[in-house]
């Protein structure tokens, strides 16, 4: 039935099925999507840089906005020092923003509604920041889960309580983008669903609250954004500055 | 009112019956997990590296170069204002050097001026006591003058009328006396 809210999350083979090594690495309308939106981050920005102009057009604007919003991000969370990460984290908010973006669209298909692709890349990130930490401080590196200034006797429980809470990272970074984009995008079908159901009588209400819920899920998908990014930047801070 | 509520409280229970009755998440289905994996990892590497690579240093350049034409600018202007501030600075000394000058050249042609009217004014001054003097000189000697002859006038009037009336040719040195004497006597009220 169409109106199952979760069909719109199921992956399909597009073409011919590729397996290597015995594993399945066919394309699925998830990696169109993933090639959709990376296509379109890379015209955004070449027609946003093609014309170096000292007053710049819409596009130029737009694209040095992003530019200037994520390093001043950088910069105020994770300082001076996370300057060569600068790229990686323009591409990670640039392909999150586009992904869920590209999925509101109508008969598209979310990317970061899966919690396969926002726990890979959680987990990159993590393990990236964690060898990161200990190329910078070495094993002091570990001082991370001991917070100074802690009682003696409560050292023991907080050092456990700051170890899982550092290795619920990357749950924490993938469940929260992955659960906020199915949710939302549950909804907006739940709702849809009303609308044909009620039909042209009673459809008028959930009608609205459909237009209202793409609002809001529009700003999800630039919060969630937003969120994972600088989480990434909060993470790298720790490794990099060590101030604990 | 109540009825479409009521509808669509039971839509709702189908609908949400419906989602229980299919439950399960095709997220949670395994089978396309390499694929994703796979596809993601590749195509973010190849997003990664065409932004670090050709995007953001275009972009960069581009704010930098901006960042730079405006502080050029600024200087520029700044240094304009200086110059100008200087050439106001100039101007103002000018103005007063000119100012000062001025008020010399006044004074000195003033200066120039009185004493040039001071000279004349003393030597038309000298001029007119001189005539004036000339002229008292002249004035004084015609008195002298017409007395005499107004003496002598009166004196052979006095003779003529004297001889006219009476026929008698009368002294006229006596004649003269007394002309004298009347004259000095009422001189005062003539002259």
């Amino acid at each position: 039935m169409a109106s199952n809210p979760m069909q719109q999350f199921t992956v399909h083979r597009i073409g011919p099925e590729i397996k290597i090594a015995g594993v399945d690495l066919s394309f699925t309308n998830a990696s169109l999507f993933m090639v959709i939106s990376a296509t379109t981050i890379i015209l955004f920005l070449f027609l946003g840089s093609k014309e170096k102009k000292i007053i710049p057009n819409k596009l130029q604007l737009i694209a040095e906005m992003f530019y200037t919003f994520v390093a001043k991000m950088i910069s105020d969370t994770a300082g001076s020092k996370a300057k060569p990460y600068f790229p990686f984290i323009f591409s990670l908010f640039m392909f999150v923003l586009f992904c869920n973006m590209v999925g509101m669209l109508p008969y598209s298909f979310t990317v970061t509604s899966h919690i396969i692709v926002t726990l890979i890349m959680a987990l990159f990130i993590f393990i990236a920041v964690t060898i990161i930490g200990f190329i910078k401080h070495g094993f002091k590196y570990l001082s991370i889960f001991v917070p100074s200034g802690v009682p003696a006797v409560l050292l023991p429980l907080i050092t456990i309580i700051e170890i899982i809470s550092y290795l619920s990272r990357p749950v924490s970074l993938s469940v929260r983008l992955f659960a906020n984009m199915m949710a939302g995008h549950t909804m907006l079908k739940v709702f849809g669903g009303f609308v044909v159901s009620l039909g042209i009588l009673g459809g008028w209400l959930p009608l609205g609250f459909s237009v209202a819920l793409t609002g809001l899920e529009i700003l999800v998908a630039f919060l969630q954004a937003y969120v994972f990014a600088i989480l990434t930047c909060i993470y790298l801070n720790d490794a990099l500055n060590l101030h604990h | 009112m109540k009825s479409f509520l009521s509808l669509l409280i039971a839509i709702i229970a189908i609908n949400t019956n419906l989602i229980a009755a299919e439950a399960g998440m095709p997220q949670l289905d395994p089978t396309y997990w390499a694929s994703q994996a796979f596809w993601l990892i590749l195509v973010f590497a190849i997003l990664y590296i065409s932004i670090s690579r050709f995007y953001l240093p275009k972009i960069k350049d581009n704010l930098d170069n901006r960042e730079n034409k405006i502080k050029e600018d600024i200087e520029n202007a700044n240094k304009f204002k200086e110059q100008s501030e200087a050439k106001v600075k100039e101007y103002a000394v000018i103005l007063e050097n000119a100012k000062k000058e001025v008020s010399k050249i006044h004074l000195d042609s003033k200066n120039i001026l009185d004493k040039d009217i001071q000279a004349k004014k003393e030597s038309i001054e000298k001029d007119i006591e001189k005539e004036i003097l000339k002229a008292q000189k002249e004035i004084s000697d015609l008195k002298k003058n017409s007395l005499s002859s107004i003496q002598s006038i009166s004196g052979s009037v006095v003779s003529n009328i004297i001889e006219n009336i009476s026929g008698d040719k009368l002294n006229e040195s006596s004649i003269r006396a007394i002309v004298e004497d009347i004259s000095k006597k009422n001189m005062s009220k003539y002259l």
